[in-house]
């Protein structure tokens, strides 16, 4: 038998799943073999249906069970199910949610070797309350202690830039004589150093002084 | 399927954890139909939630001589989606087709690389559209036999057409689907 290209297509699902017989099967791949227009015809509907059998089910909603359970049986009839207090935990089998874990765990690991904690087996005698109240106790003086002596130490620094400092120059109470030109003595000259900052160099038994100073304030 | 008429008899008794382990084991075969359909995750959920109620209400009329329980699920949500489909057919005409293609679908993708997970994601979102494009008739056929991998006699049961006609749609929509994907320049292997 001859076959029309129409024909072909009439049957292709029949060709495609083994509905025809093998002597029609070979007439209809010899046709498909030579033509033009039913080749790329059987080999694009093959690939289409090959596609759709490699696609996976959509998953479902995450929630979507239980909503339905809620509008028929009601939430009461649904939670004597005795999986239905499992659901919650559908969420944990989720990629978004293992993402998330794994990246809140690698910034605790992080956050604690940054702050010096020491992560070892945990055994019966460290949940005994004596034991955990000197823990905490002890961590918690460490804390005020750090804490305080980092206040102190900042007093310290600013007491010492304090006296470092230059007393700044009392503002005139009448108007700077001013020269021929206009400008006082100590104005700069140069526009390039008008916003350089003057430092005058104190003497050094004054920086002696100011330490000393210092020091004896913020020792106790 | 003797499982499935075990707690169908179940919840006509009034059992409902049977009613709740008959819900569980269908809610993906029907939310998948219904997104198929439909395209839209949203609607699919809806319409899911839609399914099952029907269902529960009617559940007294099932009888297993009809055929089975996922043959006669399977006709109630095509009878909810192709009422959906005339509700909604108006306001789909005003939409752009943009507004219809679905959303990239986030995969089970176990054991796969990320970028076989990409292709495979992305061939879905194409065959999604091109199912969009067609009538209902031939998409159901198409989603039935191709995607939910029902046999020609649980569709026949299910759209309550002669085999036949069942073969045809589904040939020609598989047809008209090849070309629409060959339009979209995606020659799938």
């Amino acid at each position: 038998m001859i076959w029309a290209c129409e024909q072909i297509e009439e049957r292709l699902l029949d060709y495609l799943e083994g509905g025809v017989t093998a002597a029609e099967s070979e007439e209809i791949s010899a046709h498909v073999a030579t033509c033009a227009r039913c080749t790329p015809l059987v080999e694009s509907v093959r690939g289409t249906v090959s596609a759709m059998h490699s696609l996976e089910a959509v998953p479902v909603p995450p929630g979507l069970t239980a909503r339905i359970l809620d509008a028929t049986v009601g939430p009461e009839e649904q939670s004597r199910g005795w999986r239905s207090w499992l659901d919650w935990t559908r969420v944990m089998f989720q990629p978004k949610f293992a993402y998330g874990a794994l990246t809140t765990l690698i910034t605790g690991v992080v956050v604690s070797q940054s702050l010096g904690i020491q992560w070892r087996m945990p055994t019966l005698a460290d949940l005994n309350p004596v034991k955990v109240y000197h823990f905490a106790d002890s961590k918690a003086h460490l804390l005020y202690a750090n804490a305080e002596k980092f206040v102190l130490d900042l007093r310290l620094v600013y007491e010492i830039q304090s006296r470092l400092q230059p007393a700044e120059p009392e503002q005139p109470s009448s108007p700077p004589q001013s020269g021929t030109d206009g400008h006082s003595e100590k104005a700069p000259k140069n526009p390039q150093h008008m916003n350089r900052v003057s430092i005058s160099p104190l003497p050094q038994n004054e920086i002696a002084c100011a330490f000393s100073d210092a020091l004896e304030r913020s020792d106790p | 399927m003797e499982q499935d008429a075990q707690l169908v008899e179940q919840c006509t008794r009034g059992e409902s954890a049977a009613w709740a382990e008959l819900v569980r084991r269908h809610t993906r075969r029907v939310y998948n139909l219904c997104y198929r359909f439909t395209s839209q995750r949203q609607e699919a959920e809806d319409l899911t939630q839609e399914v099952f109620l029907r269902v529960y209400r009617t559940l007294a009329s099932y009888r297993i001589e009809h055929g089975g329980f996922p043959t006669w699920l399977t006709s109630v949500t095509r009878n909810l989606l192709i009422d959906h489909y005339r509700r909604t057919k108006r306001e789909r005409i005003t939409d752009s087709i943009e507004d219809v293609l679905p959303q990239v679908e986030e995969k089970e993708s176990a054991g796969r690389r990320p970028d076989q997970v990409a292709l495979v994601d992305e061939l879905s979102g194409q065959v999604q559209r091109g199912l969009a494009q067609l009538s209902p008739e031939l998409r159901e056929a198409v989603i039935l036999r191709d995607l939910q991998g029902l046999d020609y006699k649980e569709i026949q049961d299910t759209l309550e057409i002669p085999e036949g006609t069942v073969k045809s749609r589904i040939n020609r929509g598989r047809i008209e689907l090849a070309r629409i994907l060959q339009q979209m320049g995606v020659t799938p292997h």
